[in-house]
């Protein structure tokens, strides 16, 4: 077992995909030298040389654009959104292009390319820079969307999207990158669409993704001392999405809460629980309880940010309000 | 800027089966016989067809939304487009595309694309991969004059240029955006002028000259099979019918479009073919027959192919 | 009042030297500026009106929108055809309307459609094309003051212009269907294309009106065997394929080669060569023009009656001995 911090998982998993396949290479804003805005890509650029782990323009278009042609052309790339509010610019290229090539052109083409992008609100970015964006990824047909919470499924995950042959959106929480975990020496690629039960319980269950794992855990722990027991499940990818998971739980705990960073208007949450209600009301003692950001943009002062920012306490008032 | 006759006779038949195609579908569409709409090539063949006799068949196309021809010319089967066309299971794409969306990774078509514009960057990183394996492959992204006033298209010839990617940038200038003439989307009338902010030369041909169009588009492909980097080729050209099929062409005078007809590069090469000998009129009607009967053929197929079952909505979906 | 014409081609220093060989590109935005700086050396020198030819990218009207001028301009009663014969057919229509100097900026080909329109009023090429022999590699406001000084009167035609020889095409009756003025050549492809000439594999015999060692294009191959200045009223016809000779030259910009000269001939003013090959192509200036079917035929004629070039340098040396400029 190697303590291992989430950014290092994934640089991990970027070197070990591109040291055994040579048809992997990473491109971005300031990937190759610089290392990435946040790091991420650091000594790549050493090991691999400027061939392999290139600076683009700031043209978001083009990144995502040229991984789309690179990919249709045989190659896997990698490459890095610096934040994933800046897809606005590159929309067309990903959704239109990339995730609809392989259906629209009668699977004549496949499109194995990794789009990574850190996301989330905590660092005083304001509206432009700390958005969740999971759900606009998880509403187009054709990307498959991964949201790691922990080193071990960073690591695990990347693998895995590497080695997709569909186009990937990997979403990394900024404040996540600095966390540490275990990852197994021997850890290898994990699944997509297998969530993760991270505690059991039998009261209620709290679906969550990304860093909303964390807050959704300590919910759990404030919630045991009085006396409820939290099944908390990390989704790991929401596309594609283990309702099954979701379902088998809701049917012990009868009752669920999920919890995202996003606003919560039209987002992961309300997906899931039209879904479980579609499949599963009869099993429920209580109304599905969203936990979201308010339908605001993000906010740049620390307390306004604070005030967007969803945490254990909402996940643990939602969860005190359908249980009394 | 030696031609050799098969070269000649091969830049002919392409421009005469996507005539005959297109001819086609516009009785096809006004017949209601098919489905969504169709944005038609006519009267732009040259450009296609000259193109694509300047490219390997490992070579790479991306293609437009009026992109039949640049998929015939690139070798494209007529079965599988028409029955595509006509929305069966038997087409390209199942019956998923249509006729915006053809592709065929085997002939090195990147896709026709809805999207105006959206060509560009998928030009740029197919060079990226030709370039990264070392090959000297070439990539061709044909894109109309709306499309060159794209940010896509400024960031792909941005990122060509920077980067040196073996791409030819095709421009197929017909004067109109949908409706709307070049006068009015662009202050300047030349898109090669365009190729000078991007240092990469930037060169304009009759469009309507399949000679022209070759020699152009093989000079600017030697040079980035040598490593030499992109270029831009404008052709000038002329759209004969609306900007789909339907579109009764209000914003235009029909002299405009006569002053054109004129210039229509089927009789034009196929005069100087008889003219200089390497064909003969009956040669020529042979291969006019020979393409009529394979048109008749695919049309039979599409007819006759089935439609798709509901159920296939699924097939292809992996996420 | 004094009247001068300008003939601007838009699309000219456009064509595959681009790709083939390293020609400038030379936008239309750059033609706008050079097309400003003309205006102020003909407002200078007294010209109150122009009369220009309509293009598809409206240069004259453009430069003339920027800036503060007090000439006035018209355009030539013609629709653009976005083909050379509006050049040819501009020329004529200015000089029916009294011009007294046509401008031309282009290369080589657009000055030789300008020919082509048969003027007896001086022209003034301005370079903006590729091959550049025949028009002048000069500053436009130079080119303004000298051709205003010009077409005012200032200075006489006698004393400011010289009489440029040409090259001109025959058909089977000896009527004069085309013309060049500074090349032809005879080449042995069928297609027109994309009309310039890079490559000399093809080419069997050229004629050319002038040659100097410092030349670009065809005639710089005349010009490492001999010197002819355009108003020498003589010409040279080389016959290429082995011999004695091979001679390096830039046949275009940043484009060397080397050719073996079989034979050539100096040519006096109604000295007439039948081309014996058919079917070809006669190139004239640089460019595929003239599509000769098989089993025709054409003559080439040296002629000592091409146009009529304003001097820039001359001119100015006698605006200088008449202090024109000093006050």
């Amino acid at each position: 077992m190697a303590q291992k911090t989430y950014m290092q998982a994934i640089n991990d998993a970027l070197r070990e995909e591109m040291e055994r396949d040579s048809n992997v290479l990473i491109f971005g804003e300031d990937v190759g030298q610089f290392g990435g805005c946040f790091g991420v890509t650091k000594g790549l650029f050493e090991q691999f040389g400027e061939k392999r782990v290139r600076d683009t323009p700031i043209t978001e278009s083009a990144i995502i654009g040229a991984a789309t042609g690179a990919a249709a052309a045989g190659l896997r790339p990698v490459c890095e959104l610096m934040f994933v509010d800046f897809i606005g610019v590159s929309m067309d290229q990903l959704f239109n292009q990339a995730a609809k090539m392989h259906y629209m052109f009668g699977g004549k083409i496949s499109i194995p390319m990794v789009v990574r992008a850190p996301q989330g609100a905590g660092i005083g970015a304001a509206a432009q820079h700390s958005q969740s964006l999971e759900a606009w990824f998880m509403h187009i047909p054709g990307l498959k969307v991964v949201l790691p919470a922990t080193p071990a499924d960073a690591y695990g995950l990347l693998l895995t999207a590497i080695r997709d042959d569909n186009p990937v959106v990997f979403l990394e929480h900024k404040l996540l990158y600095g966390v540490e975990g275990e990852v197994p020496e021997d850890a290898g690629p994990i699944p997509f669409g297998q969530a993760n039960i991270c505690r059991e319980g039998t009261d209620v269950t709290i679906v969550a993704f990304s860093k909303m794992v964390y807050s959704a855990l300590e919910a759990a722990e404030t919630l045991a001392g009085k006396g409820i027991s939290v099944e908390v499940i990390d989704l790991r990818t929401v596309t594609p999405l283990d309702i099954d998971t979701i379902l088998n739980s809701v049917k012990k705990t009868h009752s669920l809460v999920v919890a995202h960073e996003a606003v919560k208007v039209a987002g992961v949450g309300a997906e899931i629980a039209a879904q479980v209600a579609e499949s599963a009301i009869d099993y429920l003692d209580a109304p599905i309880m969203r936990v979201g950001a308010p339908f605001t943009p993000v906010p740049f002062s620390p307390p306004l940010e604070e005030a967007f920012t969803p945490g254990a306490e909402e996940i643990v008032a939602a969860v005190l309000k359908i249980r009394s | 800027m030696t031609k050799s006759k098969e070269k000649m006779i091969q830049m002919y038949m392409t421009m005469y089966r996507i005539r005959q195609f297109e001819s086609k579908l516009q009785e096809f569409f006004a017949d209601g016989k098919i489905p969504g709409f169709v944005h038609l090539y006519l009267g732009e063949e040259a450009v296609a067809s000259g193109t694509c006799a300047a490219l390997r068949k490992d070579d790479y196309i991306t293609s437009t939304h009026r992109g039949h021809g640049h998929v015939i010319a690139k070798g494209g089967d007529l079965k599988m487009m028409m029955a595509e066309i006509f929305g069966k299971s038997t087409g390209y794409c199942k019956g998923k595309g249509g006729s915006m969306h053809i592709a065929d990774a085997s002939l090195g078509i990147l896709g026709a694309n809805g999207i105006v514009g959206g060509g560009g960057p998928i030009a740029a990183g197919a060079g990226m991969a030709i370039q990264y394996r070392g090959e000297d492959g070439v990539v061709v992204c044909f894109f109309g004059d709306g499309a060159s006033n794209q940010g896509t298209t400024q960031e792909a010839l941005n990122l060509a240029s920077a980067w040196e990617l073996p791409v030819v940038f095709v421009n197929e200038n017909n004067g109109y955006g949908i409706s709307c003439p070049t006068s009015k989307s662009m202050a300047i009338t030349d898109i090669a002028d365009r190729a000078a902010g991007y240092d990469m030369p930037g060169v304009i041909v009759d469009g309507n000259d399949v000679i022209a169009v070759n020699e152009a588009v093989s000079a600017a492909v030697e040079r980035a099979r040598k490593g030499g980097g992109p270029s831009l080729i404008e052709c000038k050209t002329y759209r004969w019918r609306g900007h789909f099929e339907g579109d009764a062409c209000t914003y235009r005078e029909k002299s405009e479009l006569d002053e054109w007809v004129k210039k229509d590069p089927l009789p034009r090469f196929s005069k100087k073919l008889l003219d200089d000998g390497i064909l003969s009129k009956k040669e020529l009607e042979k291969l006019h027959a020979k393409i009529d009967t394979e048109l008749q053929e695919a049309i039979a197929f599409a007819e006759e192919s089935p439609l798709p079952e509901p159920a296939d909505i699924f097939e292809d979906v992996y996420a | 009042m004094i009247t001068v014409g300008i003939i601007a081609n838009p699309i000219s220093g456009k064509d595959i030297r681009r790709l083939v060989a390293h020609g400038s590109v030379f936008d239309n935005q750059e033609k706008v500026r050079i097309v400003r700086r003309l205006l102020v050396g003909l407002a200078w020198a007294g010209v109150k009106r122009v009369i220009f030819m309509p293009d598809y990218y409206a240069i004259v009207q453009r430069a003339h929108k920027g800036i503060d001028t007090p000439i006035d301009i018209e355009s030539a009663p013609m629709c653009a055809e976005n083909t050379q014969d509006d050049s040819t057919k501009a020329a004529r229509l200015m000089a029916e309307a009294g011009v007294s100097c046509i401008f031309v900026l282009g290369g080589d080909g657009t000055s030789r459609a300008v020919a082509k329109g048969k003027a007896k009023i001086p022209i003034l090429p301005i370079s903006t094309g590729t091959n550049n022999v025949f028009p002048f590699m000069i500053e436009a406001t130079i080119a303004g003051l000298a051709g205003g000084i010009i077409a005012s009167g200032q200075i006489s035609l006698e004393d400011g212009c010289f009489r440029s020889p040409s090259i001109e095409i025959l058909d089977e009756e000896d009527s004069v269907f085309d013309i060049a003025l500074v090349d032809a050549a005879v080449h042995t492809d069928t297609f027109i294309g994309s009309k310039a000439i890079w490559s000399l594999d093809q080419v069997s015999q050229i004629f050319l009106t002038r040659c100097r060692p410092d030349s670009i294009g065809l005639s710089a191959i005349g010009g490492q065997l001999h010197t002819i200045n355009p108003e020498d009223q003589q010409g040279l016809h080389l016959l290429l394929g082995e011999g004695e000779k091979r001679v390096t030259a830039p046949i275009a910009p940043g484009l060397m080669q080397t050719v073996a000269v079989a034979g050539e001939a100096r040519l006096q003013p109604g000295d007439t060569i039948f081309i014996n090959e058919s079917p070809c192509i006669i190139a004239l200036d640089g460019e595929r023009e003239v599509e000769v079917r098989r089993g025709k035929h054409v003559s080439i004629r040296f002629s000592s009656d091409g146009p009529l070039v304003v001097d820039v340098p001359k001119v100015m040396t006698l605006a200088q001995q008449a202090k024109l400029l000093v006050q």
